[in-house]
């Protein structure tokens, strides 16, 4: 340990320590992606090994990570659909052409706002506390003792959770929609000559499914992401209670760049 | 293993032989539970069990329970040292009604 | 390999041929052999940083080694398939030094699981199997607390009620009485001594506690920087002429060869 410290001088030492963090950087993702193939499979083949994923196990997981979510997740969503339709009109007025906010709020509500609110909601909620239940479990031997009893911790613990993200973020993602549309209307009746209803009708008339569907195929990926990161930092950790906090809190900063990031890749192919 | 049952004197006699264990456990409680669901008191010959583990007598205890419940006599048979040494280790011992024969019990009951 | 005084041998159940293990670069295990025959208790015994842990771990399939062999119940750990390891995890309890209690299960549910996930007993007679043990283990009446409600002696016990419920042949106990009184302790080393002598199981107890060790062992091996020092009766133990174990038996703090120059270049960083 000692002669690894002191190397870590000069060039040399910063490009050594490139390339460990770079090693190290592959093998978590590596690592992560073997244990959503090794999940998989149990969800797919554990009723061959006598060990099925537990639907009531998973139906506990979904009302933490989607049900309980509802209310923090509507006022969110709500009060962004209010603000993009104070900005929107802000902004149009220039143009004289407020009316079109309409376009706007519909079109960045549901490709972008609802799904990447839902999920940063869910890795600050949901993969925190996915990430300290493990790492909980870690130290105090309780994953071991999992192991030991011949349960696989990928099928008990982070299958019913991966499967509950998998439906609840998207799940979530349809009540952001909406509740964000509903925030962008009100705001727009009450700022505009427009009643509700006239907005609502006028949303339905502009979003084609595939705005719709866009955001639904990133809420998957960030459901994955949110776990995967959760899950392999939830195992990772080392030394204490102090430990815990420190993944927990890489957990959530990474899940949320992740996300950020990968939104934008997808922003990027998806609407060229 | 084998788990038979026969009529003897009033009793419905549930004879084990070999090992009650996890797999084999579950046709014993069936067979104690329905000769009790029929009204008919109980005796268990355990002479010739080699081996019980705590699914066969988690399975004993859920038919004497039974049994008290619906008032009807549950014995244990002839239970080898071994057998006791397992019901010992959880006091249970002291709990069911023993006898070393089935004649002594059927004598009992007229 | 010091045989048991009764001959010819019961069965073995554990067989540990020439066990190399590191840690990163270093070398905590270093060809260790053990021997477990059916029916003994073996404590093996070491002071922090022996590798008994360490031991413990590869005993449990919970680390891979990096060379020799350890055969359970005739199941060649590094050769088994998944069906086999799953065959050889039921018929081994362990009872972890914290307990590793679940938290969000009752206690009963804790006993329970280990049925719930490898039978399809009746529901009645899973619970009734877990309150037979936990009377086994003096915790009758228990079954609905929550594991943060116990203290630390009724979490042992506890985790050993989950660790016999399947009824193991093979039983691990990691530090029994670390951090208990002392007769608590001991009625925790009357349970193991029961144990043995109704269900015939063989049993392995990692412990640092002498007293405890002493009480209950059939034979103890013990361990130090990695490598056995000694494995043999209780007796041969306590007479033994090896000073480290000495050391350990009168609580001595170890003393350390000494090479001047190389403390000298410890001290000052210059290696």
């Amino acid at each position: 340990m000692a002669v690894e410290e002191t190397s870590g001088n000069g060039i040399g030492g910063a490009v050594e320590r490139l390339g460990r963090a770079t090693v190290r950087g592959v093998e978590e993702w590596g690592y992560a992606f073997a244990l959503l193939l090794e999940t998989l499979y149990w969800v797919l083949a554990g009723h061959f090994h006598r060990q099925p994923v537990r639907p009531a196990a998973v139906a506990a997981r979904m009302m933490t990570i989607g049900v309980q979510a509802v209310p923090i997740l509507a006022v969110l969503t709500f009060s962004i659909g209010v603000m993009l339709a104070i900005q929107g009109i802000h902004t149009l007025k220039v143009f004289g052409a407020e009316s079109q906010v309409v376009v706007g709020i519909a079109l960045s509500v549901t490709r972008e706002f609802g799904p990447m609110i839902t999920g940063v909601l869910v890795a600050g909620r949901s993969g925190s506390a996915l990430t300290a239940e493990i790492g909980t479990k870690q130290i105090s031997q309780e994953i071991d003792a999992l192991r030991v009893m011949g349960i696989n911790p990928l099928r008990y613990l982070v299958a019913p959770a991966l499967l509950a993200m998998l439906v609840m973020v998207p799940a979530l993602t349809i009540l952001a929609d909406l509740m964000g549309l509903l925030g962008g209307a009100v705001y727009t009746a009450l700022a505009m000559d427009l009643s509700i209803h006239a907005y609502l009708d006028r949303t339905a008339a502009i979003l084609q499914w595939d705005d719709v569907r866009q955001g639904l195929v990133k809420s998957v990926v960030f459901a994955i992401i949110i776990t995967l990161v959760a899950v392999t930092n939830g195992f990772a950790v080392e030394g204490g209670a102090e430990g815990v906090g420190r993944a927990t809190t890489r957990a959530v900063v990474l899940s949320i760049a992740y996300i950020v990031v990968a939104d934008m890749l997808f922003t990027f192919f998806l609407t060229r | 293993m084998q788990c038979d049952v026969r009529k003897e004197a009033a009793f419905d006699v549930v004879t084990l032989k070999g090992e009650v264990d996890l797999s084999t456990s579950p046709a014993v409680r069936q067979a104690i539970l329905a000769s009790l669901e029929a009204g008919a008191p109980v005796a268990i010959e355990l002479g010739e069990v080699t081996y019980i583990d705590s699914s066969g007598v988690a399975s004993l205890v859920e038919g004497y329970q039974t049994a008290k419940s619906r008032g009807l006599p549950f014995t244990l048979v002839g239970a080898s040292e071994s057998v006791m040494g397992v019901l010992e280790l959880a006091r249970l011992d002291k709990v069911f009604p023993l006898a070393a024969t089935l004649g002594e019990l059927t004598a009992d009951g007229g | 390999m010091n045989p048991a005084a009764a001959s010819p041998h019961p069965p073995v159940v554990i067989e540990v041929t020439d066990l190399v293990a590191h840690y990163g670069a270093h070398r905590v295990l270093d060809g260790i052999h053990m021997r477990l025959y059916r029916g003994e208790i073996m404590v093996v015994m070491g002071g922090s940083g022996s590798g008994k842990s360490t031991l413990l771990r590869h005993l449990l399939g919970l680390n891979r080694p990096t060379a020799g062999r350890i055969v359970l119940l005739g199941t060649d750990m590094a050769r088994a398939g998944a069906r086999e390891m799953q065959d050889l995890r039921k018929n081994m309890g362990v009872s972890f030094q914290g307990g590793a209690l679940f938290n969000s299960m009752t206690v009963a549910e804790n006993v329970m699981l280990p049925l719930r996930e490898h039978t399809s007993l009746d529901e009645r007679t899973m619970a009734i199997m877990a309150r037979m043990k936990l009377e086994v283990v003096n915790m009758g009446g228990f079954d609905h607390l929550m594991p943060s409600q116990l203290s630390g002696g009724m979490v042992k016990r506890v985790a050993l009620a989950r660790a016999i419920v399947m009824d193991p042949k093979l039983l691990f106990f990691d530090e029994p009485s670390a951090g208990l009184d002392p007769v608590v302790s001991a009625e925790l080393d009357e349970l193991i001594l029961r144990l043995r002598k109704v269900m015939n199981m063989s049993i392995v107890v990692v412990t640092h506690e002498l007293d405890s060790a002493f009480k209950i062992a059939d034979r103890i091996m013990v361990l130090d920087e990695g490598r056995v020092l000694q494995t043999g009766t209780v007796e041969e133990i306590r007479h033994s002429d090896n000073e480290r174990i000495q050391d350990l038996l009168e609580r001595r703090p170890r003393t350390l060869e000494m090479d001047a120059d190389e403390y000298l270049a410890r001290l000052t960083g210059k290696g």
